[in-house]
């Protein structure tokens, strides 16, 4: 940042088009999808930068973050091989920086309709009639299933091992168990 | 609109969802008056929005909280420890709608599972006989389908999976319910019409809530002065230890006082504690009605956690009726299994937005991306089940840290018991086998979400040093105090609550009007 050294530096920094750039990258490598438009990481990075903006801390964090990505020791950010990119993002995943990054590119990216699109999803469906008469139960690669309770000549156990064969995973000890 | 004067002795409800919105419209149908004090808004159907984040924001009771404790929540979502909804309806307006009952050994847990280290277990000072024809009331309030005369509901994509899944590893007591929501038309609401969107609100009124049906019939009585935007912040008493009235803020943070002839607070299980803590007084030093000192203790949310598994085909887990999709094969005390206790396997589907932030959060990658990529041949299901009561989970008021009318917060602490993560193994293991046997190619293990299901903090007991109130829900110190959420179940069982909430509230009911018609109250 030393070009730009006005006491307002790091917030101009982050207005600029090369943290705008970096930032893109940082969100690809991060959260890689061959189907989603370069427009959607574009506005992600655009309302990241605008959140970070926002208050010292994150103008800090942010500015400092990304103008950091010019000056590796194996280059800038911008020029490295996919592989190596994430292994440097890899190697700061516990800073202010990544975190913040990481956190608000889940919210945001996945919150835009044109990705809701590349990956398929249709959305709000009230206004159309609901699913009722668009695809609800088109599955059709598995039979139909009973939808009734069964009705069988089983009662349903309440205590008690099953008196008839379920598939069944091993038994977890509880030395293995992980919180 | 009715409206009670501040001096009119009332009976004052606390939270207008599942308890309090069912009690009001018991009391009102019944002639007595009622002014119910809701601390959220009044969103109306058609104000409801089938977005995520967008209803989030709208809905969710997002005043600060704060967490402690081993649970992975406190890591993930340290302000964040429920996802409860503040709004008229409470959390009605969010749930999605299964409705199993209780079985008859989980109101014995302690007799049946019998002494388990580190759990604070106690039977309920009720039978499942006693409860029953309640049960009935309910599922009838609710329209619960399988029930009563009501239809199944139609087999949605993701249940389709779930099923044939369930069928294949050996399972039997499967079906799209017992579920409460309308599957064709009853009750003078429209049947469903499969959109989805069980957590943001259902904008056609297909689904039960007290927003859609006890709410307006109560107002219709001319008996309640619903409230909305008005938060209770303490109840106080009088010389005798009787509760007299509660003090609320508006909308623009003034203090009222309204009188009451009873108290009854259905806050759900971390504000109903907050606010009895709140309201300690001289006489009540630790909190009104904690002289046990088990208000906002044994805190359970359920054992929870979810699987989402891809196929070589489409589900479109998103389109229909989110939780119409029930397995019970697993609900039972089985110790053969490791664990006390049982769960049921649910459908569950997100969207992307809130599939992103739950599926596995702090992760990023192409392993995170991986689960987006594959979203549309994706299938889910949510394992719920007993969780066990421990002291030490805790609703407290947070010291340092204040809501925006300068307040205590509540802090959760809870800490998972090997019981309960034993269960959640295992559940796991049956989901994984389930969705295998139906060609999954992958399966992801989704950590629990914030919880929905918050219970305990108020728990009934036979004994008044063993909990806070008795098998009405009366609290054991103040004769006219009541509580009338979820915070009074004793132990948490594997049923989803809502019904069960319901039918307590309608026996609570019954309770009061008794005790009015007998000058007992």
């Amino acid at each position: 940042m030393t070009s730009l050294s006005t006491e307002e530096a790091p917030r101009r920094f982050l207005e600029s088009d090369r943290a705008h750039v970096l930032l893109v990258r940082v969100i690809r490598i991060a959260f890689p999808h061959d189907t989603l438009p370069v427009s959607a990481y574009e506005r992600t990075a655009d309302s990241l930068l605008n959140l970070a903006v926002q208050t010292n801390r994150m103008t800090l964090a942010v500015a400092n973050g990304l103008d950091s990505l010019g000056s590796l020791p194996q280059g800038d950010f911008l020029g490295l091989p996919d592989d190596e990119a994430f292994a440097h993002l890899k190697s700061i995943e516990r800073t202010e920086f990544f975190t913040f990054v990481r956190g608000n590119t889940v919210l945001t990216l996945y919150n835009l309709p044109e990705v809701w699109a590349a990956l398929g999803y249709e959305g709000a469906s009230v206004e159309k009639g609901g699913y009722l008469t668009r695809g609800f139960d088109d599955l059709n690669w598995l039979p139909d299933p009973r939808v009734e309770e069964y009705s069988g000549e089983l009662t349903r156990v309440e205590q008690g091992p099953l008196p008839y064969p379920v598939k069944a995973s091993r038994r977890t000890e509880a030395d293995e168990v992980t919180l | 609109m009715t409206a009670f004067d501040h001096d009119d002795e009332v009976v004052v409800i606390v939270g207008s969802g599942a308890g309090g919105g069912t009690l009001a419209h018991e009391l009102t149908t019944r002639g007595i008056r009622v002014v119910l004090i809701e601390a959220g808004a009044h969103i109306r159907l058609e104000e409801h929005v089938n977005d995520e984040w967008e209803a989030f924001g709208q809905m969710a009771w997002t005043d600060p909280r704060t967490t402690s404790g081993s649970w992975r929540i406190a890591r993930d979502f340290p302000n964040l420890p429920a996802w409860l909804v503040k709004a008229v309806g409470g959390t009605t307006t969010h749930w999605a709608g299964a409705t199993p009952r209780f079985l008859e050994h989980e109101l014995r847990a302690r007799s049946t599972y019998g002494s388990i280290e580190g759990a604070t277990l106690l039977d309920w000072p009720l039978t499942l006989a006693e409860l029953a024809p309640y049960y009935d009331r309910a599922e009838i309030a609710l329209g619960s389908s399988h029930r009563h005369g009501r239809p199944a509901m139609a087999a949605n994509n993701n249940y389709k999976v779930l099923a044939n899944g369930a069928a294949r590893v050996g399972y039997n007591f499967y079906a799209t319910g017992p579920y409460g929501t309308n599957s064709e038309p009853y009750d003078g609401r429209p049947g469903t019409i499969q959109d989805g969107f069980n957590f943001q609100g259902d904008r056609s009124g297909a689904k039960w809530s007290t927003l859609v049906r006890e709410i307006p019939r109560a107002e219709a009585t001319g008996n309640l002065d619903l409230r909305p935007d008005c938060q209770v912040v303490q109840i106080t008493h009088d010389a005798r230890g009787r509760a007299d009235a509660v003090i609320y803020l508006d909308a623009d943070d003034n203090l009222h006082r309204q009188r009451a002839r009873v108290v009854a607070v259905a806050g759900n299980s971390i504000e109903t504690p907050r606010l009895l803590l709140l309201s300690a007084s001289s006489r009540f030093p630790d909190g009104l009605a904690n002289s046990s000192g088990h208000v906002g203790r044994h805190y359970m949310r359920h054992t929870t956690g979810s699987v989402y598994a891809q196929f070589e085909h489409p589900v479109h887990q998103y389109r229909g009726e989110t939780m119409a999709g029930i397995i019970a094969d697993e609900a039972r005390h089985d110790p053969d299994r490791g664990f006390a206790g049982g769960y049921y396997l649910e459908t569950l589907a997100l969207g992307p937005a809130f599939l992103a932030a739950f599926a596995e959060p702090g992760s990023w990658g192409p392993d995170f991306t991986s689960i987006l990529d594959g979203y549309v041949n994706t299938a889910g299901l949510w394992i719920v089940g007993e969780d066990m009561p421990q002291e030490t989970n805790r609703v407290t008021l947070n010291g340092t840290v204040t809501d925006a009318h300068g307040l205590p917060v509540a802090n959760v602490h809870f800490d998972d018991h090997p019981n309960d993560v034993a269960m959640r193994e295992h559940g796991y293991g049956q989901a994984e086998l389930l969705y295998d046997a139906v060609g999954s190619t992958s399966a992801h293990r989704t950590p629990p979400y914030p919880s929905t299901h918050n219970l305990g903090t108020s728990r009934m007991s036979a004994k008044p040093e063993d909990g806070v109130t008795n098998a009405f829900g009366r609290a054991h110190d103040v004769p006219n105090l009541f509580v009338s959420d979820g915070s009074v179940f004793t132990t948490g069982g594997a049923a989803n609550p809502t019904l069960t909430i319901v039918a307590l509230a309608m026996r609570q009911a019954d309770h009061i009007v008794d005790l009015f018609s007998r000058h007992e109250l």
